[in-house]
């Protein structure tokens, strides 16, 4: 097993009469020894691209990657000890099950027994053993994921490489062969670099999430941190379902508490607008954007029906307007309006709406957001 | 439904007995007399007097021996050649960018457009400069020639059909370029090689004009294959009159190709109708 080191990573692809098109911008990256790393970001963000390279699939523009401390950038593919995982499976269709997952250890001139020992472990794990002898196509789309899967693991490579490899499964096939890898990854205690674009799967998986839009890392953190500290707007959007919600307004002082901002919505339409105090470390995080444009995030979750709280601060408690009630069975979406900006909660399904009622809500605001339009940082 | 059902199997049989009873009435034809021939065109011949003799004689008086095996080494190597090269051609034409990729693709192409008949006068100058004239390598060479365009016009659409993945799981296990070629891709483009080889094979096999002008001299009589052989025959034949033994060389020329087309027919199939539908 091995950590994988990504420096000044940068991918061009050439033009016809230009200077090219940048796909990935000078990314760092530190993926542990045994880490489940996740690549998640909308499609054209440039994970794909760099596991790619990390393969040795696609060149290296500029930068350097190292698999074990040894730099690779000039090694093929089938030297760098690595075993990849495709999004359309890519087994050899005129080979048997057994036969696509031998083949690799085979080119590599392994002992006959050992080849049948590795191969009939590795379909014992994943439940394959009824289908050796099959063609490809005589299987279904989760079992030839698993083929796919066995093939990686027969041969103990440094590193793991997915690209995407449950976006072809139907929702309930995904969601347990979700589980299966990540078995998978506590058993074999591997490397795995997995790129999705589901953060759903990115969440439930990665030991940590490397964030990316547009060629660049938005941010690297383990699954919880992200949620509840994203760096940035993107990430405060992209990660959790439903997103965030967001708010444009700007920071003044509070009437009320000398020390405390207030976040004053902008609504052009009228002058009602939601206006919350900030708690303190609010404040302090906005100290410097007073009178400033900024924008507040709050996840539906720590948006609260007022009357189930015992004690709910008046300070951080407005009125709204229902628009849509959704009821999902374990909970309930509320979608509410400020009269400028819609946003979501996330409620008790016991808790009873009606469309255009006024709701009293109170914003958690110690798991609040402030961030700064401009620069699109956060500022708490 | 069920009249127009009778028609169609109706207007199959007929279609059927149109293309089988030539061959037939030449297979059975084969084992009559001369006389036998002239006096009932068209009757069965009687059983107790099966003419086999016509097959030997034609083995062995019109060196039909002969002229089998050179058809047969000359088919088979230049099929094999073809299919080989053609493979690798149309592998590296359809999955490598080069600049002048484009111009040889089309340059192969534009063999499959020049009517042979043109080519003749430049080619046999050339063989004899070579000093391959009236000699088997010789027809090796311009049938392995004249092939090549047309394997590498359907290889090249079948090596692009398949999925670049494919290739990228096999280096990734451990392939260089060239065993990913010899062990995943073309064993996968197996349809598309068994079609080119089989029209390759009856192509060449019942070629005449090219063997008919290199084989034309006295040194070539050794070299000459199973059509000219045929032709042979049937000149002979308008002044000995021995319509037997040419019904009998002629199911000779015929019965490899029916065999080969029985045989690969299946992949046949499967080829020209690749990539019609998702697999």
């Amino acid at each position: 097993m091995a950590n994988v080191t990504i420096t000044d990573l940068e991918k061009v692809y050439p033009e016809k009469n230009g200077p090219g098109v940048k796909v990935v911008h000078s990314i760092n990256l530190e993926i542990k020894d045994r880490e489940f790393m996740v690549l998640v970001g909308p499609s054209g963000c440039g994970k794909s691209t760099t596991l790619r390279m990390i393969a040795g699939l696609e060149e290296i523009s500029g930068g350097t990657i190292a698999i074990d401390n040894k730099e690779v950038n000039n090694v093929l593919p089938k030297d760098r000890d690595i075993a990849m995982v495709f999004q359309n499976y890519a087994l050899y269709p005129h080979m048997s099950v057994y036969e696509n997952m031998a083949f690799g250890l085979k080119l590599r001139k392994f002992p006959k027994a050992e080849i049948d020992q590795r191969v009939r472990d590795a379909s014992a794990m994943l439940g394959l053993d009824p289908y050796l002898d099959r063609k490809p196509k005589a299987l279904s789309g989760g079992q030839r994921q698993r083929v796919a899967v066995g093939r990686a693991i027969v041969r103990k490579p440094k590193v793991f490489l997915f690209d995407e490899p449950l976006s072809n499964l139907d929702a309930k096939m995904r969601v347990s062969t979700r589980t299966e890898i990540s078995k998978l990854h506590a058993k074999l205690g591997a490397t795995m670099v997995y790129v999705t674009h589901d953060q759903v799967e990115a969440m439930t998986m990665g030991d940590r999430i490397c964030v990316m839009k547009d060629g660049r890392i938005m941010q690297v953190d383990s699954p919880l941190k992200l949620y509840n500290h994203p760096a940035n707007l993107f990430v405060a959007g992209f990660i959790g379902s439903p997103a965030m919600n967001l708010f444009k307004g700007r920071l003044q002082r509070a009437t009320d508490a000398a020390d405390l901002l207030e976040f004053v919505e902008t609504n052009e339409q009228s002058a009602k607008s939601l206006r919350m105090t900030l708690d303190a470390r609010l404040s302090a995080g906005g100290a410097n954007h007073v009178g400033k444009e900024v924008v507040f995030g709050i996840r539906p979750e720590d948006v609260l029906d007022t009357l189930s709280l015992a004690q709910p601060n008046p300070a951080h408690t407005t009125e709204v307007k229902v628009e849509v009630c959704e009821p999902m069975g374990a909970e309930t979406y509320l979608h509410l309006t400020t009269g400028a900006t819609s946003f979501i909660a996330r409620v008790s399904p016991t808790d009873r709406f009606d469309t255009g009622q006024s709701v009293k809500v109170t914003f958690k605001m110690e798991a609040a957001h402030l961030f700064d339009p401009a620069t699109e940082q956060a500022l708490s | 439904m069920k009249i127009s059902r009778i028609l169609i199997f109706a207007a199959l049989a007929g279609y059927l007995a149109w293309v089988v009873f030539p061959m037939a009435w030449v297979a059975y034809s084969s084992l009559k007399t001369d006389e036998a021939v002239f006096r009932d065109t068209f009757a069965l011949p009687p059983l107790d007097a099966l003419q086999t003799d016509n097959y030997a004689r034609a083995w062995r008086e019109a060196r039909f021996g002969d002229y089998f095996f050179n058809s047969a080494l000359v088919t088979v190597s230049s099929v094999t050649l073809i299919v080989l090269f053609g493979a690798m051609a149309a592998y590296a034409l359809a999955r490598f960018y080069h600049p002048l990729g484009r111009a040889t693709f089309w340059l192969f192409l534009a063999g499959l457009m020049i009517p042979v008949q043109l080519s003749i006068v430049p080619l046999f100058f050339e063989l004899r400069a070579l000093g391959l004239l009236n000699s088997k390598v010789g027809l090796i060479l311009v049938y392995t020639a004249n092939g090549l365009p047309f394997a590498i016009f359907i290889l090249a659409g079948f090596f692009k059909a398949l999925p670049r993945s494919l290739y990228e799981a096999a280096v990734v296990d451990g392939c260089t370029e060239i065993s990913a070629f010899w062990r995943v891709m073309l064993p996968l483009a197996k349809p598309g090689l068994v079609t080119v080889a089989i029209f390759q094979f009856i192509g060449i096999w019942k070629e005449y004009f090219f063997a008919f002008m290199f084989t034309s001299g006295d040194a070539g009589a050794g070299a000459r294959t199973l059509p000219l052989g045929l032709a042979n025959l049937s000149i002979t034949s308008q002044y000995r009159s021995d319509y037997g033994m040419l019904f009998a060389g002629l199911v000779m020329v015929t019965l490899p190709i029916l065999v080969v087309f029985v045989a690969l027919q299946k992949h046949l199939v499967k080829g020209v109708t690749a990539g019609a539908v998702k697999g």
